[in-house]
């Protein structure tokens, strides 16, 4: 979170991923640091160690979030880790 | 009865608690005769009724001493049948309270609650920081133990408690099963009790050490390698289930951990099997690096840290993530300061209207 809302304070479009379990604490570090609208997009939880194919499949369901966000649309988290969570695995 | 001190107002009172030392440092509830009576009436249990005597001052604990030091600790009414359960646990002989209050080890008693109990006792938490500030009933239940130890049990320290450092889960160390989330039968079926029972379950444990391991899915041996770092922290070889080869140790798994062994095919048991098996060490090396506690002097074997897979007390709590929790302990004590369990007697309870709110605050 930090980095992202660093990273927007250069004026660099900057989004944050944030998994499901510590989404309230991006929410905390949002608004502790003045930018309580800085895009973030909710991952599943966990994500690391779930192996290469779940990680490439969330990478892949996340793209176009990522990229939609960074292109400013409004509220991607709305539409992030529940599409994720899809997996079939 | 318990004996009755004066003083001109609270500020007073407090001062005069510190300053014999009836408190653990820190600003106590004064437990004045009307906060007593009523956490006493919330345990629906006489005044005097004995749970037992603690050592190392053989002080009787009776439910209203118990009153007293929850009152003393910040505890709601609601917690009473927790706390009195946690004092009938440390009293089981079987858990050597009086060696254990007495010794120089920094021993505590970790409180593990399971059960309806951590909801109608509480809440007790389990989930991201159980063992760490801001829950209540974590907080001052632990502390009401500590409190009667102090109190009833007379543990002073440097003059009876002589823990050459302590640490702070002296000062209040509990938290409950995160019984819904775990893959695992909860502890205290794997005790022998039922689902439904509500058990307070006491172990002298060390100070939280933590084990990092983040998983991969990828790895056939992942789980292997987990238990084997989870083994390590349990038995390496500063610790005195290593070096004295008994006693008992708890293991917290936090949920990813917990999903990285369930999803291997372990239950509860397979897991404290094969950390049983894991924790050993080699008796050669003991009697170089420990020579003065080091018991064979023949060819070199690998020697277990504990007797049986069943002095590791496994559960899962915490927030989710690449930490886990091991807690070795002291294990010295005629019963090897083993754990012990007691159903929580909620059926007692007296809920005092106005004042046992069944409070949903931490």
């Amino acid at each position: 979170m930090r980095d992202g809302i660093e990273i927007a304070r250069l004026g660099i479009p900057a989004v944050a991923l944030v998994t499901q379990d510590y989404w309230p604490q991006g929410d905390f570090v949002a608004r502790s640091l003045g930018m309580p609208n800085i895009p973030r997009i909710k991952l599943p939880h966990p994500v690391a160690g779930t192996g290469v194919t779940n990680m490439r499949y969330i990478a892949e369901q996340m793209a176009p979030v990522i990229m939609a966000a960074l292109r400013g649309k409004p509220d991607p988290a709305e539409q992030s880790a529940d599409k994720a969570k899809e997996n079939p695995q | 009865m318990t004996n009755m001190l004066e003083a001109t107002d609270e500020a007073a009172a407090l001062e005069t608690l510190h300053g014999r030392g009836c408190t653990d440092g820190l600003p106590v509830v004064i437990p004045t005769q009307t906060r007593v009576s009523r956490m006493t009436l919330a345990s629906g249990m006489d005044a005097d009724m004995v749970l037992g005597t603690m050592g190392p001052a053989g002080g009787v604990a009776t439910i209203e001493m118990v009153a007293v030091a929850a009152v003393m600790a910040g505890c709601l009414p609601d917690y009473m049948p927790v706390v009195v359960a946690a004092v009938k646990a440390v009293i089981d002989p079987v858990f050597d309270l009086t060696e254990m209050q007495a010794t120089t080890h920094c021993t505590a008693p970790l409180i593990i609650v399971n059960g309806p109990a951590r909801h109608n006792c509480g809440p007790i938490h389990s989930g991201f920081g159980a063992l760490g500030p801001g829950f209540r009933a974590n907080a001052s239940i632990g502390r009401a133990l500590r409190l009667c130890m102090i109190n009833i049990g007379g543990a002073k320290p440097g003059e009876s408690d002589m823990a050459l450092l302590g640490h702070p889960g002296k000062f209040t160390y509990c938290l409950a099963e995160d019984e819904e989330n775990s893959p695992f039968t909860p502890l205290h079926v794997g005790l022998g009790f039922e689902p439904e029972d509500s058990v307070v379950t006491v172990i002298g444990a060390e100070a939280p050490h933590s084990v990092i391991f983040s998983g991969d899915a990828d790895d056939p041996d992942n789980h292997l390698h987990l238990l084997q770092i989870l083994a390590l922290g349990l038995t390496n070889m500063a610790t005195n289930n290593a070096i004295l080869g008994n006693g008992s140790a708890t293991v917290i798994l936090n949920p990813e951990h917990a999903s990285i062994l369930a999803n291997a095919g372990l239950d509860r048991e397979a897991v404290a099997a094969q950390l049983y098996a894991l924790c050993v060490n080699s008796t050669a090396e003991m009697a170089r690096l420990v020579p003065g506690f080091a018991r064979s002097k023949g060819p070199d074997t690998m020697r277990h840290s504990f007797h049986s897979a069943e002095n590791i007390l496994i559960l899962m709590a915490g927030g989710s993530g690449i930490y886990s929790m091991v807690m070795p302990s002291w294990c010295a004590g005629a019963h090897r300061n083993s754990a012990s369990s007691v159903r929580v007697d909620a059926d007692q309870f007296c809920e005092i209207p106005g004042l046992a709110a069944r409070s949903t605050q931490h």
